[in-house]
C-alpha cells in the first residue's frame, strides 16, 4: 500500500507536467510524418512510414524516461519534500520503487497512446495490421524500463542536469557496445581495447532491444529472441534499482 | 513521568573532505522529554535545533550517541507510525491539493480508505483549512502552508510531535492559529517538540524548554524554574514631577525614561519603589501605574547566549 502510494503520487507528478505533453504531442506528430516523408522515399513508403512511427515511440519514450526520471528523486532531495516522506513508516526502497514504477506506469500509457495512433495509422494506409509491430513496441518498453533505472540512479546523487548527460551517454552508448567490442577487438590501443570492454560488458546493450529493422520488413522476431531481451532488461534494471537503493539508503538529508 | 524522548549524548559533526574542518553541530545532547508536556527548544539561528531534529527524525544519522521515543530506536520502523513532524520552511508537492497531500501522508501510514475522508475533513477543520482543501497548495499563504503541514503532521494521530520552527515568518494572527492548533494537539493527548526562536509564543505554551547554543544544551527546565517568580523591577509611571524631583529621584532608581509630562521611573526593591511613590506624592506629582517585571524568557535567552559568548571569545 506504502509503495502503491507513491506511484499514484508520481503518476499524479507526471500526468500533471507539461513536459510530458509536449512530448507526447511531437511524438505523435513523428508518427504522423510518416504520411508526408513516406511517398518521398521511391517504393518504400510503408516501410519509412512504420520505422518512422516504431522510431518515434521510442525517441520520445527514450526523452520523457530522461527528462522526468532524472528529477525523479533529486527533485525530492533538492526541494525537501522527501523531508516529509522519509521519517514516515515507509522504508526509503519502497520509496525508489515507488517513485520508479510511477514513472514506469506513466511511459506504459504513453506506450499504449502512441501504439494505438501507430495501429490506426498503419491499418487506414495499408489496410491490414501486422502484429510483429508490437513485438518493438514491447521491448521499446523494456529498453525504456533499462533507461529508466538509469536515470533513476544517477538522479540519487547527480543533478537533473548531470543525470541527463550521464543517462543519454549510456543510452547513445549502449546502442553501439557492439560495433564498440568489435572496434576493442581490432585497436592496438589498451585504452580503447579497456573502454570497449567496459562499455561491452558494463554498460545495457541497448541493441537488444532494437527489432524494428526486421518488423517493419514484416519479419516476426523469435519469442525466444524476446523472451531473451525481457529478461535481460528486467534484470538489468533491477541491478540499478538495487545500486540506487543503496546509494539512497546511506544518504543524510 | 513517562518519558517520550530519550537522547544520550546525541552528536552530529559534519566533516568537510575538502576543507579537512569538522564542525560539530550538536554536540552530545542529552534531553528527556515527558510523555503530555509541550517542549520548546530554544536556539538562536545556527544552534544546530534543526541538526537535532533531523537525527529524531532519521534523516541525518548521528556521529555518536543515542536516541530513543516512545522507548523505542529511531531505526524501528514501527516508531514512525507514531510520530507526526513538520519540517522547517515545508515545501509541498506543489501538483496536489492540500486534501490530496493529506491523503497521499494518510496513505503512506496505511490508513484504509474508508477512514482517510473523513479524518482528512476532520484534519481540514481543524486547521481551519475546510474552504481551501481543494486547492492546490502552489496557491497557499505562508500561514496555509504551515496549517497544511500541521495537519500532515497529525495524519496518523500520533503520540509525539516533531514541529521545526512551526511559527517563524508568520503574522501575529497567523501565530496564534498555530499555537492554537498546537495546544490542541497537547489536549488531544500528543506530547510536542518544537523548535523555535520566537519567544513569546515559546513562553506562552511550552511547559518545559531547553535551550540549544552552539550545539551544546545550555539550560533545561520548567518555564516558571528558569524564569523563578521573583520580580526583577519595578516600573512606576508618574505624572506632573518637577524637573528638580526628576534629579534626586535618578539617584534612587535603576533608570529613568521621561516623555513630555510623563516619567517612568525603575527600581530593583520594593522598598525604593515605596519610597519613589512617597516622593512623587509629596511633590505634587501624580502616580499613573506601578508594574511588577518578572524575568521573561528573552531576557534569560539573551543572558545565556551572552554567557556562552564570554566563554568561547
Amino acid at each position: 500500500m506504502r509503495t502503491a502510494a507513491v506511484i499514484r503520487n508520481t503518476f499524479r507528478q507526471a500526468v500533471r507536467d507539461r513536459v510530458l505533453y509536449v512530448l507526447f504531442f511531437f511524438g505523435i506528430l513523428t508518427i504522423g510524418s510518416g504520411a508526408v516523408i513516406g511517398p518521398l522515399s521511391l517504393g518504400e513508403a510503408p516501410k519509412i512510414s512504420k520505422d518512422l512511427a516504431l522510431a518515434a515511440i521510442s525517441i520520445f519514450g527514450v526523452l520523457t524516461a530522461i527528462l522526468i526520471g532524472t528529477r525523479l528523486v533529486y527533485e525530492e532531495i533538492e526541494k525537501k519534500t522527501v523531508y516529509l516522506i522519509v521519517p514516515k513508516p515507509i522504508k526509503r526502497w519502497q520509496f525508489l520503487l515507488g517513485k520508479y514504477l510511477g514513472l514506469m506506469c506513466v511511459l506504459a500509457l504513453i506506450l499504449l497512446a502512441m501504439t494505438v495512433v501507430l495501429v490506426l495509422y498503419v491499418y487506414l494506409s495499408e489496410g491490414k495490421f501486422q502484429f510483429c509491430l508490437l513485438q518493438a513496441v514491447l521491448l521499446t518498453f523494456f529498453e525504456l524500463a533499462v533507461v529508466t533505472a538509469v536515470a533513476t540512479f544517477f538522479s540519487t546523487f547527480a543533478t537533473p542536469v548531470g543525470s541527463g548527460i550521464f543517462t543519454f551517454a549510456v543510452f547513445f552508448v549502449g546502442h553501439v557496445t557492439r560495433d564498440l567490442r568489435a572496434l576493442g577487438e581490432i585497436s592496438d590501443s589498451v585504452a580503447v581495447k579497456l573502454f570497449a570492454s567496459f562499455a561491452y560488458y558494463v554498460l545495457p546493450n541497448l541493441s537488444n532491444f532494437n527489432i524494428r529493422g526486421e518488423v517493419v520488413h514484416g519479419v516476426s522476431v523469435p519469442w525466444s529472441q524476446l523472451v531473451y531481451a525481457m529478461s535481460y532488461g528486467l534484470m538489468y534494471a533491477v541491478i540499478l534499482l538495487v545500486a540506487s537503493v543503496l546509494a539512497f539508503q546511506r544518504r543524510d538529508f | 513521568m513517562d518519558v517520550v524522548l530519550r537522547t544520550d549524548s546525541l552528536t552530529k559533526i559534519y566533516k568537510s573532505p575538502i576543507a579537512q574542518r569538522r564542525v560539530k553541530a550538536v554536540d552530545s545532547l542529552s534531553i528527556e522529554v515527558c510523555r503530555g508536556e509541550i517542549f520548546g527548544f530554544l536556539g538562536p539561528n545556527g544552534a544546530g535545533k534543526t541538526t537535532a531534529i533531523k537525527m529524531l527524525t532519521t534523516l541525518l544519522s548521528p556521529t555518536s550517541g543515542k536516541a530513543s521515543i516512545l522507548g523505542k530506536p529511531l531505526s524501528d520502523m514501527s516508531l514512525k507510525s507514531r510520530i507526526g513532524f513538520l519540517p522547517e520552511q515545508p515545501y509541498f508537492y506543489p501538483y496536489l491539493s492540500g486534501a490530496e497531500l493529506l491523503d497521499f501522508c494518510a496513505q503512506i501510514f496505511g490508513i484504509p480508505s474508508a477512514e482517510r475522508r473523513k479524518k482528512i475533513e476532520g484534519l481540514l477543520r481543524i486547521v481551519g483549512l475546510q474552504e481551501s482543501g481543494k486547492r492546490r497548495v502552489s496557491t497557499y499563504s505562508k500561514g496555509m502552508l504551515q496549517r497544511i503541514g500541521l495537519a500532515q503532521a497529525m495524519v496518523n494521530d500520533p503520540e509525539f510531535v516533531i514541529l521545526d520552527e512551526p511559527l517563524t515568518g508568520l503574522d501575529p494572527v497567523g501565530r496564534k492559529d498555530i499555537r492554537d492548533v498546537i495546544l490542541g494537539m497537547k489536549e488531544r493527548g500528543s506530547t510536542v517538540f518544537f523548535s523555535s526562536h520566537i519567544l513569546p509564543d515559546v513562553e506562552m505554551i511550552c511547559d518545559r524548554v531547553g535551550i540549544l547554543i552552539g550545539g551544546r544544551l545550555i539550560s533545561v527546565g520548567k518555564l516558571d524554574e528558569l524564569l523563578s517568580g521573583d520580580v526583577e523591577s519595578i516600573e512606576v509611571t508618574a505624572e506632573g514631577l518637577p524637573g528638580s524631583e526628576l534629579e534626586q529621584m535618578e539617584q534612587r532608581s535603576q533608570r529613568i525614561l521621561v516623555s513630555g509630562d510623563r516619567a517612568m521611573i525603575e527600581v530593583n526593591s520594593p522598598d525604593r519603589a515605596g519610597e519613589v511613590q512617597r516622593a512623587i506624592l509629596g511633590c505634587g506629582g501624580r502616580i499613573v501605574s506601578v508594574i511588577p517585571r518578572k524575568k521573561t524568557l528573552e531576557e534569560l535567552f539573551i543572558k545565556e547566549i551572552g554567557a556562552h559568548r564570554e566563554e568561547k571569545p
